[in-house]
Protein backbone atom coordinates (compact mmCIF):
# COMPACT_ATOMS: atom_id res chain seq x y z
CA UNK A 1 0.00 0.00 0.00
CA UNK A 2 2.92 2.63 0.26
CA UNK A 3 2.78 5.07 -2.43
CA UNK A 4 6.37 6.03 -3.62
CA UNK A 5 7.56 9.14 -6.35
CA UNK A 6 8.46 6.62 -8.69
CA UNK A 7 9.94 9.62 -11.17
CA UNK A 8 12.31 10.33 -7.35
CA UNK A 9 15.39 11.43 -8.46
CA UNK A 10 18.20 13.81 -6.68
CA UNK A 11 18.10 17.35 -7.38
CA UNK A 12 15.22 20.28 -7.43
CA UNK A 13 11.46 18.94 -8.08
CA UNK A 14 9.69 22.11 -9.84
CA UNK A 15 6.89 21.03 -11.93
CA UNK A 16 6.70 24.28 -14.33
CA UNK A 17 2.59 24.69 -14.92
CA UNK A 18 2.20 26.53 -18.03
CA UNK A 19 5.00 28.82 -17.55
CA UNK A 20 3.31 30.30 -15.11
CA UNK A 21 6.14 29.98 -12.59
CA UNK A 22 7.02 26.51 -10.11
CA UNK A 23 4.91 24.57 -8.06
CA UNK A 24 6.38 21.63 -5.94
CA UNK A 25 4.38 18.90 -5.37
CA UNK A 26 5.64 16.71 -3.15
CA UNK A 27 6.80 18.96 0.27
CA UNK A 28 9.06 15.66 0.96
CA UNK A 29 10.10 12.66 -0.09
CA UNK A 30 12.39 9.78 0.92
CA UNK A 31 13.79 7.47 -1.61
CA UNK A 32 15.13 3.96 -0.32
CA UNK A 33 16.29 5.60 2.86
CA UNK A 34 18.43 3.93 5.32
CA UNK A 35 20.01 5.22 8.53
CA UNK A 36 23.10 2.52 10.23
CA UNK A 37 24.56 3.65 13.33
CA UNK A 38 26.96 0.83 13.60
CA UNK A 39 25.69 -2.39 13.30
CA UNK A 40 22.08 -1.17 14.39
CA UNK A 41 19.82 -0.31 11.48
CA UNK A 42 17.52 2.47 12.71
CA UNK A 43 16.02 3.33 9.53
CA UNK A 44 15.82 0.36 6.68
CA UNK A 45 15.12 1.14 3.18
CA UNK A 46 12.20 3.45 4.14
CA UNK A 47 10.48 5.62 0.90
CA UNK A 48 7.31 7.60 0.80
CA UNK A 49 6.03 10.91 -0.35
CA UNK A 50 3.93 13.68 1.39
CA UNK A 51 2.07 15.96 -1.30
CA UNK A 52 1.74 19.53 -0.86
CA UNK A 53 -1.14 20.41 1.87
CA UNK A 54 -1.16 17.21 3.15
CA UNK A 55 -1.61 17.08 6.54
CA UNK A 56 0.53 13.40 7.19
CA UNK A 57 1.28 11.27 10.18
CA UNK A 58 3.92 8.81 10.87
CA UNK A 59 3.27 6.01 13.47
CA UNK A 60 5.54 4.00 15.12
CA UNK A 61 6.24 2.44 19.01
CA UNK A 62 9.09 3.92 20.49
CA UNK A 63 12.46 3.47 18.90
CA UNK A 64 11.10 2.29 15.47
CA UNK A 65 13.14 5.70 13.85
CA UNK A 66 11.15 7.91 13.38
CA UNK A 67 12.56 10.48 15.15
CA UNK A 68 15.74 9.50 13.12
CA UNK A 69 13.73 10.30 9.69
CA UNK A 70 12.92 14.06 11.03
CA UNK A 71 16.38 14.89 11.74
CA UNK A 72 17.37 13.27 8.28
CA UNK A 73 15.01 15.42 7.10
CA UNK A 74 16.28 18.54 8.58
CA UNK A 75 19.77 17.52 7.79
CA UNK A 76 20.59 17.31 11.62
CA UNK A 77 22.04 13.57 10.79
CA UNK A 78 23.22 12.45 7.36
CA UNK A 79 21.40 8.90 5.90
CA UNK A 80 23.88 6.57 5.51
CA UNK A 81 22.30 6.01 1.96
CA UNK A 82 19.38 6.54 -0.16
CA UNK A 83 18.14 9.97 -1.25
CA UNK A 84 15.81 12.89 0.84
CA UNK A 85 14.44 16.04 -0.26
CA UNK A 86 12.40 18.79 1.12
CA UNK A 87 10.58 21.94 -0.33
CA UNK A 88 11.66 20.63 -3.74
CA UNK A 89 15.10 20.69 -2.70
CA UNK A 90 18.31 17.96 -1.44
CA UNK A 91 17.70 17.49 2.38
CA UNK A 92 21.53 18.60 2.38
CA UNK A 93 21.01 22.63 1.32
CA UNK A 94 20.39 24.84 3.92
CA UNK A 95 17.75 26.41 1.49
CA UNK A 96 15.63 23.80 1.59
CA UNK A 97 14.65 24.62 5.21
CA UNK A 98 12.96 27.80 4.25
CA UNK A 99 9.48 28.09 5.37
CA UNK A 100 10.02 24.95 7.33
CA UNK A 101 8.57 25.21 10.98
CA UNK A 102 10.18 22.52 13.39
CA UNK A 103 9.24 21.53 16.81
CA UNK A 104 11.08 19.25 18.66
CA UNK A 105 10.57 16.48 21.10
CA UNK A 106 10.63 18.11 24.42
CA UNK A 107 11.27 21.55 23.37
CA UNK A 108 13.73 23.52 25.54
CA UNK A 109 14.24 27.25 25.53
CA UNK A 110 17.03 28.91 27.02
CA UNK A 111 15.78 29.25 30.49
CA UNK A 112 17.60 33.05 30.69
CA UNK A 113 15.11 34.60 28.14
CA UNK A 114 11.94 35.41 27.86
CA UNK A 115 9.12 33.78 25.83
CA UNK A 116 9.14 37.52 23.79
CA UNK A 117 12.66 37.39 23.54
CA UNK A 118 12.71 33.58 21.99
CA UNK A 119 10.41 34.39 19.26
CA UNK A 120 12.11 37.41 18.57
CA UNK A 121 15.22 35.56 17.99
CA UNK A 122 13.14 33.21 16.12
CA UNK A 123 11.97 35.99 13.67
CA UNK A 124 15.09 37.89 13.26
CA UNK A 125 17.06 34.29 12.06
CA UNK A 126 14.53 34.42 9.46
CA UNK A 127 15.64 37.83 8.67
CA UNK A 128 12.13 39.32 9.12
CA UNK A 129 12.88 43.34 9.83
CA UNK A 130 12.56 44.25 13.63
CA UNK A 131 9.22 46.38 13.14
CA UNK A 132 7.84 43.13 11.17
CA UNK A 133 8.99 40.83 14.09
CA UNK A 134 7.12 42.55 16.63
CA UNK A 135 4.00 42.25 14.72
CA UNK A 136 4.37 38.44 14.04
CA UNK A 137 5.45 37.50 17.41
CA UNK A 138 2.14 39.60 19.10
CA UNK A 139 -0.19 38.10 16.43
CA UNK A 140 2.27 34.48 18.02
CA UNK A 141 1.21 34.93 21.53
CA UNK A 142 -2.30 35.51 21.15
CA UNK A 143 -2.76 32.71 18.68
CA UNK A 144 -0.81 30.77 21.45
CA UNK A 145 -2.88 31.84 24.37
CA UNK A 146 0.18 33.27 26.12
CA UNK A 147 -0.87 36.50 26.48
CA UNK A 148 0.66 38.34 29.44
CA UNK A 149 3.18 35.83 30.26
CA UNK A 150 5.22 36.34 27.25
CA UNK A 151 7.38 38.40 29.38
CA UNK A 152 8.39 36.27 31.99
CA UNK A 153 12.03 34.17 32.12
CA UNK A 154 11.42 30.74 30.13
CA UNK A 155 12.35 28.82 33.92
CA UNK A 156 9.38 30.28 35.13
CA UNK A 157 6.88 28.77 32.64
CA UNK A 158 5.61 25.03 32.71
CA UNK A 159 6.37 21.99 30.42
CA UNK A 160 2.93 22.87 28.64
CA UNK A 161 4.06 26.40 28.22
CA UNK A 162 7.28 26.09 27.06
CA UNK A 163 5.82 23.62 23.85
CA UNK A 164 2.87 26.15 23.23
CA UNK A 165 6.20 28.58 22.87
CA UNK A 166 7.58 26.15 20.81
CA UNK A 167 4.83 26.19 18.35
CA UNK A 168 4.73 29.46 18.59
CA UNK A 169 8.34 29.73 17.32
CA UNK A 170 7.75 27.37 14.76
CA UNK A 171 4.48 29.50 13.01
CA UNK A 172 6.96 32.51 12.77
CA UNK A 173 7.52 33.43 9.06
CA UNK A 174 4.36 31.59 7.95
CA UNK A 175 6.17 28.25 7.18
CA UNK A 176 4.48 25.88 4.46
CA UNK A 177 5.75 22.72 6.11
CA UNK A 178 5.85 22.06 9.82
CA UNK A 179 7.31 19.43 11.08
CA UNK A 180 5.90 18.42 14.55
CA UNK A 181 7.87 16.09 16.75
CA UNK A 182 5.21 15.02 19.82
CA UNK A 183 3.87 18.53 19.66
CA UNK A 184 1.48 17.22 22.55
CA UNK A 185 3.75 15.87 24.70
CA UNK A 186 3.22 17.38 28.42
CA UNK A 187 0.33 19.06 27.79
CA UNK A 188 -3.01 18.57 29.38
CA UNK A 189 -5.77 17.86 27.70
CA UNK A 190 -6.97 21.06 27.04
CA UNK A 191 -3.77 22.17 25.90
CA UNK A 192 -4.24 18.82 23.55
CA UNK A 193 -7.26 20.02 22.24
CA UNK A 194 -5.99 23.68 21.49
CA UNK A 195 -3.27 22.91 19.55
CA UNK A 196 -5.34 20.04 17.60
CA UNK A 197 -7.63 23.10 16.99
CA UNK A 198 -4.70 25.47 15.83
CA UNK A 199 -3.41 22.85 13.64
CA UNK A 200 -6.81 22.22 11.95
CA UNK A 201 -7.34 26.21 11.36
CA UNK A 202 -4.19 26.05 9.90
CA UNK A 203 -5.00 23.40 7.12
CA UNK A 204 -7.58 26.42 5.60
CA UNK A 205 -3.94 28.16 4.60
CA UNK A 206 -2.22 25.01 2.56
CA UNK A 207 0.07 24.42 5.24
CA UNK A 208 2.09 21.00 5.30
CA UNK A 209 1.98 19.12 7.99
CA UNK A 210 4.43 15.92 9.01
CA UNK A 211 3.35 15.02 12.73
CA UNK A 212 5.39 12.58 14.75
CA UNK A 213 2.95 11.42 17.27
CA UNK A 214 1.75 8.97 19.75
CA UNK A 215 -1.46 10.45 20.30
CA UNK A 216 -3.66 8.51 17.94
CA UNK A 217 -6.56 9.50 18.76
CA UNK A 218 -5.52 13.00 18.03
CA UNK A 219 -3.83 11.77 14.36
CA UNK A 220 -7.09 10.06 13.34
CA UNK A 221 -8.70 13.67 13.81
CA UNK A 222 -6.78 15.88 12.18
CA UNK A 223 -4.52 13.94 10.09
CA UNK A 224 -5.67 13.07 6.05
CA UNK A 225 -2.56 10.47 5.80
CA UNK A 226 -0.50 8.41 7.53
CA UNK A 227 2.40 5.78 7.86
CA UNK A 228 3.19 3.02 10.28
CA UNK A 229 6.77 2.12 10.75
CA UNK A 230 8.35 -0.43 12.79
CA UNK A 231 12.07 -1.80 13.78
CA UNK A 232 12.84 1.06 11.28
CA UNK A 233 10.89 -0.67 8.17
CA UNK A 234 8.11 0.93 7.10
CA UNK A 235 4.76 -1.10 7.51
CA UNK A 236 2.23 1.20 5.29
CA UNK A 237 1.35 4.15 4.26
CA UNK A 238 -1.96 5.12 2.94
CA UNK A 239 -5.11 7.49 4.00
CA UNK A 240 -6.35 7.07 7.04
CA UNK A 241 -10.06 6.54 5.67
CA UNK A 242 -8.13 3.22 4.28
CA UNK A 243 -6.52 2.25 6.98
CA UNK A 244 -9.37 2.65 9.65
CA UNK A 245 -12.37 1.11 8.33
CA UNK A 246 -15.08 -1.72 9.50
CA UNK A 247 -15.59 0.01 13.03
CA UNK A 248 -12.13 -0.22 13.59
CA UNK A 249 -9.74 3.05 15.45
CA UNK A 250 -6.41 4.06 14.18
CA UNK A 251 -5.20 2.69 17.50
CA UNK A 252 -6.66 -1.01 16.45
CA UNK A 253 -5.05 -0.46 13.04
CA UNK A 254 -1.17 0.48 14.66
CA UNK A 255 -1.25 -2.36 17.44
CA UNK A 256 -2.18 -5.03 14.30
CA UNK A 257 0.21 -3.76 12.23
CA UNK A 258 3.51 -2.95 14.49
CA UNK A 259 2.11 -6.44 16.19
CA UNK A 260 2.56 -8.39 13.17
CA UNK B 1 24.99 43.42 3.51
CA UNK B 2 25.34 39.61 2.03
CA UNK B 3 22.89 37.52 3.62
CA UNK B 4 25.05 34.80 5.28
CA UNK B 5 27.70 37.83 6.91
CA UNK B 6 23.94 39.25 8.23
CA UNK B 7 23.18 35.64 9.73
CA UNK B 8 26.86 34.99 11.29
CA UNK B 9 26.22 38.30 12.88
CA UNK B 10 23.31 37.84 14.40
CA UNK B 11 24.62 34.33 15.67
CA UNK B 12 27.50 36.37 17.19
CA UNK B 13 25.31 38.99 18.86
CA UNK B 14 23.10 36.11 20.28
CA UNK B 15 26.66 34.44 21.76
CA UNK B 16 28.06 37.53 22.99
CA UNK B 17 24.61 38.84 25.20
CA UNK B 18 23.93 34.77 26.16
CA UNK B 19 27.69 34.52 27.49
CA UNK B 20 27.51 38.12 29.04
CA UNK B 21 24.39 36.85 30.92
CA UNK B 22 26.36 34.86 32.96
CA UNK B 23 27.28 36.19 36.11
CA UNK B 24 30.82 34.04 36.70
CA UNK B 25 31.08 35.97 33.77
CA UNK B 26 30.65 39.31 35.49
CA UNK B 27 32.28 38.79 38.61
CA UNK B 28 35.42 37.67 37.03
CA UNK B 29 35.52 40.99 35.21
CA UNK B 30 34.99 42.75 38.16
CA UNK B 31 38.04 41.11 39.91
CA UNK B 32 40.22 41.60 36.97
CA UNK B 33 39.32 45.05 36.47
CA UNK B 34 39.98 45.60 40.36
CA UNK B 35 43.06 43.87 40.67
CA UNK B 36 44.50 45.81 37.54
CA UNK B 37 43.92 49.04 39.74
CA UNK B 38 45.51 48.10 42.57
CA UNK B 39 48.87 47.61 39.78
CA UNK B 40 48.95 51.16 40.08
CA UNK B 41 50.90 51.69 43.14
CA UNK B 42 53.31 49.39 41.49
CA UNK B 43 53.98 52.69 38.88
CA UNK B 44 55.31 54.98 42.16
CA UNK B 45 57.26 52.85 44.05
CA UNK B 46 60.97 53.55 43.69
CA UNK B 47 62.59 50.12 42.20
CA UNK B 48 66.77 49.70 42.81
CA UNK B 49 68.68 46.99 40.68
CA UNK B 50 72.32 46.31 41.53
CA UNK B 51 72.16 49.48 43.69
CA UNK B 52 70.93 51.69 41.50
CA UNK B 53 67.48 53.58 41.39
CA UNK B 54 65.61 52.73 38.32
CA UNK B 55 64.28 55.95 36.35
CA UNK B 56 60.53 56.62 35.99
CA UNK B 57 60.22 55.89 32.07
CA UNK B 58 61.86 52.17 32.67
CA UNK B 59 59.94 51.50 35.99
CA UNK B 60 56.93 52.36 33.56
CA UNK B 61 58.12 50.39 31.06
CA UNK B 62 58.67 46.91 32.78
CA UNK B 63 55.24 47.38 34.95
CA UNK B 64 53.01 48.19 31.82
CA UNK B 65 54.75 44.83 30.05
CA UNK B 66 54.42 42.44 32.69
CA UNK B 67 50.44 43.58 33.22
CA UNK B 68 50.13 43.55 29.47
CA UNK B 69 51.55 39.82 29.66
CA UNK B 70 49.55 39.14 32.90
CA UNK B 71 46.34 40.21 31.11
CA UNK B 72 47.39 38.65 28.17
CA UNK B 73 47.55 35.40 29.65
CA UNK B 74 44.37 35.70 31.93
CA UNK B 75 42.48 36.80 29.36
CA UNK B 76 43.38 33.39 27.45
CA UNK B 77 42.47 30.88 30.46
CA UNK B 78 38.88 33.08 30.28
CA UNK B 79 38.70 32.54 26.91
CA UNK B 80 39.09 28.90 26.90
CA UNK B 81 36.46 28.61 29.82
CA UNK B 82 33.85 30.72 27.96
CA UNK B 83 34.65 28.44 24.75
CA UNK B 84 34.70 25.17 26.65
CA UNK B 85 30.95 24.50 27.29
CA UNK B 86 29.34 26.44 24.45
CA UNK B 87 27.98 23.98 22.17
CA UNK B 88 26.76 22.07 24.63
CA UNK B 89 24.89 24.64 26.38
CA UNK B 90 22.92 25.28 22.98
CA UNK B 91 22.41 21.71 22.59
CA UNK B 92 21.31 21.54 26.05
CA UNK B 93 18.87 24.40 25.37
CA UNK B 94 17.58 23.90 21.87
CA UNK B 95 19.30 26.71 20.55
CA UNK B 96 21.14 24.80 18.36
CA UNK B 97 18.49 22.66 16.74
CA UNK B 98 16.26 25.99 16.75
CA UNK B 99 19.31 27.80 14.74
CA UNK B 100 20.01 24.78 12.52
CA UNK B 101 16.59 24.15 11.23
CA UNK B 102 16.22 27.32 9.90
CA UNK B 103 17.63 28.06 6.35
CA UNK B 104 21.10 28.54 7.97
CA UNK B 105 24.13 26.54 6.92
CA UNK B 106 26.12 24.75 9.81
CA UNK B 107 29.34 27.11 8.64
CA UNK B 108 27.71 30.12 9.15
CA UNK B 109 26.31 28.90 12.92
CA UNK B 110 29.93 27.81 13.63
CA UNK B 111 31.49 30.99 12.62
CA UNK B 112 28.75 32.49 13.84
CA UNK B 113 29.71 31.03 17.39
CA UNK B 114 33.79 31.80 16.84
CA UNK B 115 33.26 35.59 16.08
CA UNK B 116 31.09 36.15 19.51
CA UNK B 117 33.11 34.31 21.57
CA UNK B 118 36.61 36.32 19.68
CA UNK B 119 34.50 39.59 20.42
CA UNK B 120 33.94 39.05 23.73
CA UNK B 121 37.24 37.90 24.80
CA UNK B 122 38.67 40.54 23.30
CA UNK B 123 36.31 43.38 24.42
CA UNK B 124 37.77 41.95 28.13
CA UNK B 125 41.12 41.83 27.17
CA UNK B 126 41.19 44.90 25.39
CA UNK B 127 39.08 47.13 28.82
CA UNK B 128 41.95 45.72 31.07
CA UNK B 129 44.37 46.81 28.85
CA UNK B 130 42.84 50.20 28.59
CA UNK B 131 42.62 50.54 32.32
CA UNK B 132 46.49 50.41 32.32
CA UNK B 133 46.43 52.65 29.40
CA UNK B 134 44.25 54.79 31.33
CA UNK B 135 46.16 54.69 34.73
CA UNK B 136 49.62 55.63 32.79
CA UNK B 137 47.87 58.57 30.77
CA UNK B 138 46.41 60.05 33.72
CA UNK B 139 48.46 59.56 37.17
CA UNK B 140 52.09 59.09 35.36
CA UNK B 141 51.19 61.71 32.30
CA UNK B 142 52.43 58.80 29.84
CA UNK B 143 50.58 58.24 27.20
CA UNK B 144 51.16 54.79 25.35
CA UNK B 145 49.53 54.34 22.47
CA UNK B 146 51.18 51.41 21.27
CA UNK B 147 49.52 49.37 24.16
CA UNK B 148 46.05 49.13 22.55
CA UNK B 149 47.74 48.30 19.93
CA UNK B 150 49.87 45.66 21.09
CA UNK B 151 46.50 44.50 22.96
CA UNK B 152 44.83 44.32 19.53
CA UNK B 153 48.11 41.96 18.27
CA UNK B 154 47.04 39.62 21.15
CA UNK B 155 43.76 38.93 19.86
CA UNK B 156 45.08 36.66 17.57
CA UNK B 157 46.08 34.37 20.59
CA UNK B 158 42.46 34.25 21.50
CA UNK B 159 41.44 34.03 18.36
CA UNK B 160 43.24 30.67 17.94
CA UNK B 161 41.79 29.82 22.07
CA UNK B 162 38.59 29.72 20.65
CA UNK B 163 38.62 28.23 17.73
CA UNK B 164 41.20 25.13 19.31
CA UNK B 165 38.38 24.80 22.89
CA UNK B 166 35.49 24.51 19.76
CA UNK B 167 36.86 22.05 18.04
CA UNK B 168 38.34 20.16 20.58
CA UNK B 169 34.92 20.12 22.78
CA UNK B 170 33.32 18.17 19.47
CA UNK B 171 36.06 15.33 20.04
CA UNK B 172 36.78 15.09 23.75
CA UNK B 173 34.64 16.10 26.88
CA UNK B 174 34.60 19.24 27.50
CA UNK B 175 37.35 19.90 30.43
CA UNK B 176 39.88 18.27 28.43
CA UNK B 177 39.46 20.29 25.96
CA UNK B 178 40.03 23.67 28.34
CA UNK B 179 42.58 21.40 29.83
CA UNK B 180 44.75 20.86 26.50
CA UNK B 181 44.44 23.97 25.06
CA UNK B 182 45.52 25.56 28.33
CA UNK B 183 48.73 22.46 28.38
CA UNK B 184 49.47 24.22 24.12
CA UNK B 185 49.81 27.76 26.08
CA UNK B 186 51.89 26.18 29.01
CA UNK B 187 54.32 24.88 26.87
CA UNK B 188 54.82 27.34 24.36
CA UNK B 189 55.20 29.75 27.15
CA UNK B 190 57.75 27.49 29.19
CA UNK B 191 59.34 26.54 25.51
CA UNK B 192 59.89 30.09 24.27
CA UNK B 193 61.82 30.47 28.04
CA UNK B 194 64.14 27.61 27.94
CA UNK B 195 64.93 28.94 24.23
CA UNK B 196 65.69 32.45 25.93
CA UNK B 197 67.86 30.81 28.60
CA UNK B 198 69.20 28.32 26.20
CA UNK B 199 70.90 31.82 23.51
CA UNK B 200 71.87 33.56 27.04
CA UNK B 201 75.44 34.44 26.77
CA UNK B 202 75.99 32.36 30.14
CA UNK B 203 74.57 28.95 28.81
CA UNK B 204 76.18 29.60 25.46
CA UNK B 205 79.38 29.71 27.16
CA UNK B 206 78.55 26.67 29.61
CA UNK B 207 77.17 25.05 26.93
CA UNK B 208 79.89 25.66 24.13
CA UNK B 209 82.40 22.62 23.57
CA UNK B 210 85.30 23.61 20.41
CA UNK B 211 84.67 21.84 17.62
CA UNK B 212 80.86 21.80 17.89
CA UNK B 213 78.00 22.65 15.33
CA UNK B 214 75.20 23.90 15.24
CA UNK B 215 72.52 21.70 14.37
CA UNK B 216 68.85 21.51 13.72
CA UNK B 217 67.87 19.22 16.27
CA UNK B 218 64.12 17.42 16.67
CA UNK B 219 63.32 19.32 19.26
CA UNK B 220 63.94 22.93 17.94
CA UNK B 221 61.60 21.26 14.77
CA UNK B 222 59.03 21.42 17.13
CA UNK B 223 59.62 24.42 19.25
CA UNK B 224 59.06 26.54 15.99
CA UNK B 225 56.21 24.68 14.93
CA UNK B 226 54.57 24.49 17.98
CA UNK B 227 51.84 27.23 18.33
CA UNK B 228 53.82 29.97 19.44
CA UNK B 229 51.13 31.85 21.34
CA UNK B 230 53.94 33.05 23.91
CA UNK B 231 56.14 34.69 20.77
CA UNK B 232 53.15 36.56 19.80
CA UNK B 233 52.51 38.14 22.75
CA UNK B 234 56.35 38.67 23.28
CA UNK B 235 55.90 40.01 19.70
CA UNK B 236 52.70 42.37 20.64
CA UNK B 237 54.90 43.08 23.78
CA UNK B 238 57.58 44.91 22.08
CA UNK B 239 55.42 47.76 20.30
CA UNK B 240 55.55 48.84 24.32
CA UNK B 241 57.86 51.42 25.06
CA UNK B 242 60.71 52.53 23.21
CA UNK B 243 61.68 49.25 22.28
CA UNK B 244 61.67 49.15 18.06
CA UNK B 245 60.27 45.43 16.72
CA UNK B 246 60.61 43.41 14.92
CA UNK B 247 62.83 41.54 12.82
CA UNK B 248 61.26 38.31 11.33
CA UNK B 249 61.38 36.51 14.11
CA UNK B 250 59.44 37.88 16.22
CA UNK B 251 56.30 38.81 13.47
CA UNK B 252 56.91 34.58 12.60
CA UNK B 253 55.00 33.59 15.76
CA UNK B 254 51.86 35.90 14.79
CA UNK B 255 52.45 34.18 11.78
CA UNK B 256 52.52 31.15 13.24
CA UNK B 257 49.81 31.55 15.12
CA UNK B 258 47.48 32.81 12.05
CA UNK B 259 48.35 29.84 10.46
CA UNK B 260 47.63 27.65 13.03
CA UNK B 261 44.06 29.70 13.07
CA UNK B 262 42.95 28.59 9.53
CA UNK B 263 44.06 24.92 9.98
CA UNK B 264 42.07 24.15 12.84
CA UNK B 265 39.01 26.90 11.77
CA UNK B 266 39.13 24.30 8.59
CA UNK B 267 39.15 21.24 10.61
CA UNK B 268 36.25 22.80 12.97
CA UNK B 269 33.96 23.24 10.01
CA UNK B 270 34.95 19.97 8.18
CA UNK B 271 33.79 18.04 11.93
CA UNK B 272 30.94 20.11 12.72
CA UNK B 273 29.67 19.39 8.53
CA UNK B 274 29.44 15.67 9.67
CA UNK B 275 28.70 15.96 13.68
CA UNK B 276 24.80 14.61 14.71
CA UNK B 277 22.68 17.37 15.86
CA UNK B 278 20.46 16.61 18.76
Amino acid sequence: MSTTNPHFMPGPYFIDIRGRGTYIFYMIELYAVTKRYGSLVAVDNVSFCVKKGEYFALLGPNGAGKTTIVKMLLDFTKPSSGNLSVNGLPSTHAASRIAVGYLAENYHIPPYLSGWQYLQRCAELLEISRTDAIDHCRRIVELIGMRGREYSKVNTYSKGMIQRFGLGAVLIGNPKLLILDEPTAGLDPIGIREIRQLLESLKDQGMTIFLNSHLLSEVEKICDNAAIISSGRLLVKDTISALVKDGDTLEDVFVRFVKG
Amino acid sequence: MPKALSTIIRIAKYTLSDEVRQKSLVVMFVICALFIFLIRGCYQGNYMVNGQVLDAGTVIRIVSKITFHVIAAGAMILTALLSMRVFRRDRDYGMQSCILSKPIARWQYVAGKILGLWALSSIFMFILHSIIFIIASINLKVVMPEYLIASLLCCFNLLFVVIAVLLLSLLMPDIIAFLCVIGIGVVSFVADGIFVLSHSQMAQAMVRQPGMQSELTWWQVAYYLWPKLSGTQQFASSFIGSEGPHEFGSIYSLINVLIYVFILVSLLFLRFRNEDII
